[in-house]
């Protein structure tokens, strides 16, 4: 038999297990193949061509050398071979912002016996770890609302600690709503047990300037199967609402279909606005929803480049 | 008190006052009815999505009236049953007092054991029921002090009681009846008999009993019960005769069964034979016969009567029965002891071990041949003796006359001496065949001839005759020709003599003449030969053979004849006990399994009789009555099955309407109904009287012993003081990780050890510092440190005073060389001398020349080597073993020892700068040296046995 429990108030404020669970996690996920993508797309993962000359490392163009320049521009080996000075251009490479949002309410902070752990917990264990993965590519990370995208090496501990003092953002089940720049992106963390209406219009405003991005939708086994039976009643952890049934079996199919077409519907909105959406199911590890992401997050640049 | 009787029916019930819980019912019912089972709070999440989704069924809370019924007659059935109902209970034994019970638990009422066992425990059910104490005495146990206990403690006991392989010695038991009597003047005694003693073993004493009894119990009447007669048959006197194995099948009253089958089984339990027995009518014995092959015959273990479970009714049969005693006499002196493989003796030992016993006296010929004629040989195996003197000639062909065979092999000696004693003439000398001065090969054997016993045996051409004996021919040579060689020429010839044989092998027993004795057919040729002695072996079976070797118990026979290991107060016999079973000796195989001794339940010659009990003046009661019948049991299982019927009921109707919890609580429920059932019902098969051997605690390992068994450490003796033993642990820590830096053997932390208290089996080396001041070790210490010693340990003694000895070389010994000889002298030391410049210790990873630590001074002493052998001067000695013991006086600890940086920590007393460094190489030698043994000595000669065999 299924035994739920909600997890104490604490769980969602992500203390030193999570940080070093993430950790772990990211020092577990494949940076080789991040690596070696790079070297063959001659980009850095994380530092995008801009399609213009600018400040970099790889060749852009030879252009004429104006007089008045320093001479020191002037690249002597091209300009051996004719007449003229030339000076080497690189390309103006920039890093890619990614804005991460985890969702810390209180229908996050539930764990049946089936889950390795509350959804919460693996939330910031994947928002973290994915943090500092990124961040060792070159990416810079920033936590929406709260914390400037950067590209600290210890942004594990410093979104961390955003967290642990933010407690008016824990109660709030959907992102906030900001436009994001064209060229970053959103990763948002959470359940997205919210009213369709609600986070297409939140998402529609993130994303609005044209921003991309990614979204990892946490279930519980429970909350996908319903495998309860019996007389039961059911307690919404964030509203208080109660629901008595009689028979839960009886229940079970009807909720499905609900729940099949909530989870189709955020997957059109989801798609609609440029964002790919990742179930990850607490009964599996949080690598398996971590490498999908990372693996999205590369072939959305492969194919942006 | 007695139990509550209701109402002139012949009901009682035997705790009345549990009734009483059945006035808690009513509560239980409106208990039910009040509380509806609540729902299980469950917190979901996604709920708010579906709020809205009307649940489609809703079902009762309620537990319909008819399910609470079900379950409160449940309740009611457990309540009852608690209270021990009983109907029709047998009438309580006359008097008030305790109630006495005797049981005979011999072999003989092993038969109807169950009835015996229920006839007891209604008696003792009904002493539960009148509150009356009870004893309960097996006369098959010993005799020890009666007194009356609670009759539920009897009724344990009783089921604790067995029948036993041996008959009870009655009588043994008078003395505490007539104590228990004596004390308890108004007790009732009940004797539960078997009827069945056996003739002429104790039947005075046995007839006497019931005599004894009757006058002890006074005016008191025994009641007696048991069958009307001795029911059971009993096997005894086996005898594996020419024509088959016979057994004698007694009984002791004429209405016992008459006929039936007997088995025949081997070690492992395979039937092997049946036969049938009969009796005429009205005897009392009659002869049972396995017409079996000889070999099969031999494998037979044991005899069982098919359908009677009794230990009389088994025998069992041991080597004595079924093995031959082959005696060997060789005609070579005694000093072929030196060189096993030229004695003529050695391939007839490897030959014949497995399938005879071998006797092969000391002394003259014709001592020998006295001895294995006295001790009943069947075969007597002469190896090349010539002359035989008249006296021993005689004794021997009577020997063949009753039945034994003479199998003897050719020889020197025996080509050589004019031989009268043979089964054909024998020309003098031998012939050489495939010999130098010889153009003919070698000749094998031919198939063996028909006429011949060895008929069928195959024949290898491997097998070659260079020399032989040969026989003059005449008429009577073909027939008496066992085997021939290709060329027709005798080699195995034979002659009747009376019952037995003269067989004669024209070859040696040796491998000189013929590489005969080298070969599987040897070994079959013998099997064979011996197998005759099966026909012919002596009868009269006289006084067996007094060994003092005593054999223990291995499997024996409980009192229904099956095998079980045997209990603690079993002992073991002498090898040529032939006693009937007793309590010391149950009757079972004792001693390894390969020649196991039987001891039966009877003794040959034992007859079952019936005891005699008239002086008690009493009718025999019947065993069963059968009018008693204990309630609780139907009544539980009525309450289980009706709890099963709820539990599918609420499976089929309310699925998932039931909590869990409940549902928890209803498997437990059950299963301590269950439980209850048994205890309270059926007489378990196995009570608890397992085999104590079972049970015994293996003693716990410390956590010390664990790690240690677990990694190879050095280790030090604690000597008690501080600074020493600091030294001595830092020394062993620093010469460790000097021995995983450079060898691959990587050791754990030292362990600083008690030789008095700790185990010092898992360390190969042990360190000890000599302390003076430290008092003596006790004699414990000194005993495990012998033992470590003696079992491949060694110890390094290290009285760390070389600077000292050096200072005063006046000889006066320092404190610690006295307390080291101290110490020595409580051991069993080997010869030493110092380190020799070839010992294998110099060589075993560094070579060195000498062993310094702290000092360079001191000698270094090891266990003396044997001295140098002739020849070649070999660059490494060392013995077979590793010295177990190395004594210095070098402070080597305190050299090793090394901080965390691999500084030493104490300076050394020398001129040398690599004294250290010298110092771990001896450290790492003596550590190799423990851990390798000679080893580096046979290394040195790898090169030059390279260079031989490059040769």
């Amino acid at each position: 038999m299924v035994h739920v429990a909600t997890q104490p108030d604490r769980s969602r404020f992500p203390g030193l297990a999570e940080a070093e669970a993430a950790h772990d996690l990211a020092a577990r996920l494949p940076r080789l193949v991040l690596e070696s993508r790079r070297v063959s797309a001659s980009l850095a993962h994380g530092i995008h061509g801009r399609g213009r000359a600018g400040p970099g490392e790889n060749f852009w163009q030879f252009r004429p050398f104006y007089s008045g320049e320093s001479a020191g521009n002037v690249d002597w080996r091209r300009s051996a071979r004719d007449g003229r000075l030339y000076v080497r251009e690189r390309e103006w490479e920039a890093a890619q912002t990614m804005q991460l949002w985890i969702d810390r309410s209180l229908s996050m902070a539930f764990a049946s016996s089936l889950a390795l752990a509350p959804k919460v917990e693996r939330a910031i264990v994947l928002g973290l770890a994915l943090a500092e993965t990124l961040v060792l590519a070159g990416e810079r990370v920033g936590y929406a609302g709260a914390l400037s995208p950067r590209a600290n090496r210890q942004i594990g501990e410093q979104i961390a600690q955003v967290l642990a003092a933010d407690a008016t953002g824990a109660a709030n089940d959907l992102p906030p709503a900001i436009p994001l720049k064209r060229r970053d992106e959103t990763l948002l963390i959470g359940d997205f047990l919210s009213p369709l209406a609600d986070i297409e219009r939140v998402v529609s405003t993130i994303t609005s300037n044209g921003a991309g991005g990614h979204a990892i939708m946490i279930v519980d086994p429970v909350e996908e199967t319903f495998p309860f039976a019996g007389q039961t009643e059911l307690i919404d952890p964030q509203t208080g609402e109660r629901l008595r049934l009689g028979e839960a079996a009886a229940w079970r199919d009807s909720y499905r279909q609900r729940i099949a077409s909530h989870r189709a519907g955020l997957q059109d909105i989801m798609t609609r606005r440029g964002l790919t959406l990742t179930t990850h199911h607490t009964d599996r590890p949080a690598s398996e929803a971590a490498l999908r992401v990372l693996s999205l997050i590369a072939s959305r640049r492969d194919g942006k480049a | 008190m007695g139990g509550l009787t209701l109402f002139g029916t012949p009901l009682a019930f035997t705790a009345p006052f549990v009734l009483l819980a059945l006035a808690a019912l009513p509560a239980l019912w409106v208990l039910l009815r009040v509380t509806p089972p609540s729902p299980r709070q469950v917190a979901f999440p996604p709920l708010g999505l579906a709020l809205d989704l009307a649940p489609k069924r809703q079902t009762p809370a309620r537990t319909p009236w008819w399910l609470l019924l079900l379950r409160l007659l449940i309740a009611a059935l457990v309540i009852v049953a608690c209270a021990w109902p009983a109907w029709n209970p047998l009438p309580a034994s006359p008097g008030s007092g305790p109630v006495l019970l005797l049981i005979d638990n011999g072999f003989a009422s092993a038969g109807d054991w169950e009835e015996r066992q229920a006839s007891a425990r209604e008696t003792l059910e009904a002493a539960v029921r009148d509150g009356r104490p009870a004893a309960v005495v097996g006369l098959a146990q010993p005799a020890g002090d009666i007194s009356p206990g609670g009759a539920t403690e009897a009724i344990e006991r009783l089921r604790t009681l067995r029948p036993v392989s041996y008959l009870p010695e009655r009588a043994a038991h008078l003395p505490t009846i007539e104590r228990f009597l004596e004390q308890n003047p108004d007790s009732t005694i009940i004797w539960i008999t078997d009827r069945t003693a056996l003739e002429n073993v104790n039947t005075r004493a046995n007839d006497d009993f019931a005599t004894r009894l009757r006058t002890l119990a006074g005016e008191r009447d025994v009641e007696v019960r048991g069958t009307a007669f001795p029911a059971g048959v009993t096997l005894a006197d086996t005898a594996n005769a020419r024509d088959g194995l016979t057994v004698r099948v007694r009984r002791a009253d004429p209405r016992a069964t008459s006929e039936g089958r007997l088995r025949a089984t081997d070690l492992k339990g395979l039937t092997l034979g049946e036969t049938g027995f009969a009796f005429p009518p009205g005897a009392l014995e009659t002869e049972a016969r396995f017409d079996l092959p000889v070999e099969i015959r031999n494998a037979v273990a044991r005899i069982d009567v098919a359908g009677e479970s009794s230990a009389g009714a088994v025998a069992l049969i041991d080597g004595r029965q079924r093995r031959h005693r082959v005696g060997l006499v060789s005609g070579a002196g005694a000093d072929t002891a030196s060189q096993p493989l030229l004695s003529p003796t050695f391939y007839l030992t490897r030959a014949l071990e497995p399938y005879a016993e071998l006797r092969e006296p000391r002394g003259t010929v014709s001592e020998a041949v006295d001895r294995l004629i006295d001790e009943q040989a069947t075969v007597i195996v002469l190896t090349d003796v010539g002359v035989i003197d008249p006296r021993t000639a005689g004794r021997l062909e009577e020997f063949v006359r009753r039945g034994g065979i003479l199998l003897r092999f050719s020889g020197p000696r025996m080509a050589n001496s004019d031989e009268a004693f043979v089964p054909v003439r024998l020309r003098q000398g031998e012939r050489t065949i495939g010999g130098a001065l010889s153009w003919d090969t070698p000749r094998t054997f031919a198939p063996f001839p028909e006429t011949s016993p060895l008929h069928g045996l195959p024949v290898s051409d491997e097998i070659t005759v260079s020399r032989q004996i040969l026989a003059e021919p005449d008429a009577n040579l073909p027939r008496r020709t066992w085997a021939t060689l290709t060329d027709g020429t005798p080699v195995i010839t034979a002659n009747r003599l009376g019952e037995g044989f003269i067989v004669l092998v024209h070859v040696t027993a040796d491998a000189t003449w013929s590489n005969l004795p080298l070969s599987g057919t040897f070994v079959e040729i013998l099997r064979r030969i011996i197998a005759l002695s099966e026909t012919a072996g002596p009868t009269d079976n006289g006084d067996a053979v007094v060994t003092t070797e005593t054999v223990s118990p291995q499997r024996v026979l409980d009192g229904f004849g099956s095998f079980q290991s045997p209990p603690p107060t079993a002992r073991p016999v002498a090898r040529g006990a032939t006693e009937r079973a007793s309590m010391e000796h149950p009757a079972g195989f004792y001693g390894a399994n390969e020649a196991p001794v039987a001891i039966n339940a009877l003794a040959p010659g034992d007859r079952p009789v019936a005891l005699d009990i008239s002086a008690l003046e009493t009718t025999v009661q019947p065993l069963a009555s059968m009018q008693n019948i204990d309630l609780r049991q139907p009544l539980l299982l009525a309450a289980l099955v009706l709890f099963m019927l709820d539990t599918i009921i609420s499976a089929i109707s309310g699925r998932g309407r039931r909590r869990v919890r409940p549902r928890a609580a209803g498997v437990a429920a059950s299963l301590l109904l269950v439980g209850v059932v048994i205890h309270g019902g059926f007489p378990l098969a196995a009570p608890a009287h397992a085999a104590p051997a079972d049970k015994r605690q293996l003693p716990t390992i410390s956590d010390v012993d664990r790690q240690a068994a677990l990694q190879t450490r050095l280790a030090y003796v604690i000597t008690g003081n501080d600074e020493v033993d600091e030294i001595s642990r830092a020394g062993l820590a620093g010469l460790s990780q000097e021995l995983s830096y450079r060898t691959s053997f990587e050791p754990g932390d030292p362990v600083g050890v008690d030789p008095a208290t700790d185990e010092l089996a898992f360390y190969p080396l042990i360190y000890w510092p000599v302390v003076a001041e430290r008092p003596m070790p006790s004699g414990t210490a000194l005993r495990k440190i012998d033992a470590f010693m003696k079992s491949g340990g060694t110890m390094i003694f290290d009285t760390r005073d070389a600077w000292l000895q050096n200072a005063s070389s006046d000889a006066s010994p320092t404190a610690e060389t006295l307390r080291l000889r101290q110490i020595l002298a409580g051991l069993d030391i080997p010869g030493l001398e110092p380190v020799p410049a070839d010992h294998v210790l110099t060589k075993t990873f560094f070579l060195m020349d000498h062993f310094p630590g702290r000092y360079a001074t001191g000698e270094t002493w090891v266990e003396a080597l044997p001295p140098v052998p002739e020849g070649e001067p070999r660059p490494a000695r060392g013995g077979d073993n590793v010295s177990p013991i190395i004594i210095t006086s070098n402070d080597l600890a305190a050299a090793w020892a090394s901080d965390d940086f691999g500084n030493p920590l104490l300076p050394t007393v020398g001129s040398d700068p690599d004294q250290h460094e010298m110092a771990a190489r001896g450290g790492m030698n003596m550590v190799m040296y423990v851990l390798t043994g000679s080893y580096k000595a046979d290394q040195v000669h790898v090169p030059a046995l390279l260079d031989r065999l490059g040769q």
